[in-house]
């Protein structure tokens, strides 16, 4: 009668008789191998850090794409599946795009969160003769960082299509050492610079190899500028003070 | 033909617009706008109601007034409305005024080769706590601006405002400059002399007269007192306040 | 496309306290195009006799000197000063005999009226082109402005103006009506009619 636990793995838009959608949770799993990617809130804008695995030293370090823009004052990193944030980040900037033609001003950074997070179930069977459009979840997390009239704020989405408001976050496969150490250090009235520093410190803590301007990669987006991948000089700048 | 034949070409045709008359009118102050609208509606030399609003209230500080073809303009205020309700759903607050302004102009254009037959102008209190207005033509093309008059009297009343509220043709006295706003009392009076004005020389214009008064937050609405009957519709204590005064028009 | 619209121009007249005034624009179009910033379309006819010809530029040169011929035959038969009141119903009935081929003209007319008892009162009228007198009490105006003259008027006069008050109130009105009037403009000259004298300015305004 009942359909053994594999059975159920297959199909992406069943229950299992305990409640469960296994394929979503097994996305959720499939993040925890990603790359470390860590965000940081503070009263002066938001830092997002990244870690860039160089997998051999003939990769060109700086092709690898793991934070990306979406509006002025909206920026993105990722970790798991980056292809598919690929289709969220898209689906982001478009929905950012058509705010801010449609009512002459920026979308808030919830906004565009839950704009990406709607997109996150729309896995499975197609309706009447439609095509399906994705036939599996996103394997994918996003840190969203951003700033509006309520100020900087960072999101966590995963690909349940949850989203939550955090502090500070770290996703990917050295997040649980990294959330336990931003636990530790992340204090209400932090600078940017001591925010630049505590995701580098994160970062270095949990990689293999030795942190440097290659391997890792800084955003931020603050009130003045919006936002901006911190280049490799300034990179190393920070990299100094640490 | 009358006998049913079809022996000659035949041409029929529907006009689905028509001209509903009245003039609607509004004038921005530093910290507060003014918005008002002539409440007579026509089609032709028959006046089908002496009570028709087309002035409306569309959040707590912003306030639409739409001219033109009454059809047109109540079901343009019903969709503004709607919109601003999935707003507020969406993005949990109330629509600034200048996403409403573009808003409209993305609705309006989106009719572009069946546009709403309506002349709008929407006045209310932008996120800076300044006095706005903007005036759009039926396909969407709009403007912040101090004031602005349409309808059937706007040839008769827009160059009166001109004249008082931007002072041109006038040199101001030697050594001053003209002021850049007016206070309310000043505008309350312009804006009750422009539509009796309007009502003594356009037929389509009179009956009765709806002034909406928004006043920014924490700001008195300071001349307010002197007119009889202004009824307060603010939903918030202390918030942007907003009033209505009416005045009866000549019905003749 | 309406004939006043072919030349443009506008005129305006009022009544003040024992005085009157009337204004014009200088604008001498073809449709769009200026063709002349020194057009007059005001013309005294007597000396407390002022007509403003708005309407097609022809007319206006040939009613000018129909309107002097008729005002001096006048003068001359009856050998007294024409009457303001008089004035208007020769241009009613002047216009009227071409009631099926009319001049393209709404004359706007003022002037200061002699009582009984010696003393002047104002006068002002306009009728449309083929003579209909419409005599107001407090002004008339014509031309491609007249609902912005209307509604400026409207709002600027009141009754019993001094003379160089009803100059200020005559000349914003004409000012700012054909400010909002394409084919009016190019600046304006204004006449104050006084028992005593008349005020004649040429003002600039805005030259476009």
């Amino acid at each position: 009668m009942f359909l053994t636990r594999s059975e159920y793995d297959r199909g992406v838009n069943t229950f299992s008789p305990e409640g469960r959608l296994f394929q979503v949770e097994y996305a959720i799993e499939a993040i925890k191998l990603g790359s470390t990617t860590v965000g940081v809130r503070t009263p002066e804008g938001v830092v997002l850090g990244v870690e860039k695995r160089v997998q051999s030293p003939l990769l060109e370090s700086s092709s690898i794409e793991k934070i990306m823009e979406i509006d002025h004052h909206l920026g993105c990193a990722m970790s798991g599946l980056t292809a598919d944030a690929r289709t969220m980040i898209d689906h982001a900037r478009v929905t950012a795009q058509n705010h801010s033609f449609t009512y002459d001003e920026r979308i808030k950074v919830e906004s565009v969160t839950q704009a990406v997070c709607d997109l996150a179930l729309r896995f499975g069977e197609s309706v009447h003769d439609e095509d399906a459009m994705m036939s599996r979840p996103f394997g994918v997390a996003l840190l969203i960082a951003g700033i509006d009239e309520l100020g900087p704020q960072l999101f966590h989405t995963d690909p349940s299509g949850t989203f939550v408001r955090y502090d500070a976050k770290a996703i990917g496969s050295g997040s649980e050492a990294a959330q336990s150490e931003l636990q530790d250090k992340w204090h209400k009235q932090m600078t940017l610079q001591e925010a630049q520093i505590l995701v580098l410190k994160v970062l270095k803590q949990v990689m293999e190899e030795k942190l440097d301007h290659h391997n890792v990669q800084l955003a931020q987006v603050t009130p003045t500028v919006g936002f901006e991948i911190l280049d490799e000089v300034r990179l190393k700048e920070i990299i100094d003070l640490m | 033909m009358p006998d049913g034949s079809f022996a000659h070409p035949q041409q029929r045709q529907f006009n689905p617009y028509s001209d509903n008359g009245g003039t609607i009118l509004a004038i921005a102050g530093a910290d507060f706008t003014v918005i008002a609208g002539d409440t007579r509606q026509s089609e032709g030399y028959s006046i089908q109601t002496r009570y028709a609003p087309k002035v409306f209230r569309l959040t707590d500080r912003a306030v639409l007034a739409v001219n033109g073809f009454a059809a047109d303009g109540n079901m343009f205020v019903k969709k503004v409305k709607q919109r601003l309700e999935w707003y507020r759903h969406a993005h949990a607050k109330d629509m600034p005024l200048r996403a409403i302004a573009r808003l409209i102009q993305t609705m309006l254009y989106a009719q572009r080769f069946f546009p709403y037959y309506v002349y709008n102008i929407l006045g209310g209190i932008e996120e800076d706590g300044t006095g706005a207005v903007y005036s759009f033509d039926p396909v969407g093309s709009y403007e912040r601006e101090a004031c602005r008059a349409a309808g059937a009297a706007q040839s008769l009343v827009q160059p009166f405002l001109d004249n008082q509220i931007y002072f041109k043709n006038q040199k101001a006295a030697p050594g001053t400059t003209h002021p850049a706003h007016l206070p309310l009392s000043d505008v309350l009076s312009i804006v009750i002399d422009s539509f009796t004005s309007a009502t003594e020389r356009h037929i389509e214009v009179g009956d009765g007269l709806e002034i909406y008064v928004v006043v920014a937050q924490g700001r008195s609405p300071q001349g307010l007192d002197a007119f009889r009957g202004a009824q307060e519709l603010s939903t918030q204590p202390n918030g942007d306040r907003m009033f209505i005064i009416r005045r009866e028009l000549k019905k003749d | 496309m309406s004939i006043m619209e072919y030349n443009g121009g506008s005129v305006i007249a009022m009544v003040g306290k024992e005085c009157v005034a009337i204004a014009s624009d200088l604008r001498l179009g073809n449709q769009a195009l200026g063709i002349s910033s020194n057009f007059q379309k005001i013309f005294q006819m007597t000396d407390r006799i002022f007509l403003g010809l708005p309407g097609l530029a022809t007319d206006v040169t040939t009613l000018k000197e129909t309107f002097r011929f008729r005002v001096n035959m006048y003068t001359i038969k009856e050998e007294r000063e024409l009457e303001p009141e008089t004035f208007a119903h020769m241009v009613s009935s002047a216009l009227y005999e071409r009631r099926f081929g009319p001049y393209f003209i709404e004359p706007v007319m003022c002037g200061l009226q002699k009582t009984h008892d010696g003393s002047y009162k104002p006068f002002i009228a306009a009728t449309d082109l083929i003579g209909c007198l419409n005599f107001a009490k407090d002004f008339v105006v014509a031309g491609t402005a007249s609902s912005k003259l209307f509604g400026v008027a409207e709002g600027l006069w009141e009754p019993d103006l001094e003379p160089e008050d009803l100059f200020e109130t005559c000349a914003q009105t004409l000012l700012n009506a054909v400010d909002r009037d394409a084919y009016s403009g190019w600046g304006a000259e204004v006449y104050v009619l006084t028992k005593d004298k008349v005020i004649k300015r040429t003002l600039k305004g805005r030259m476009d």
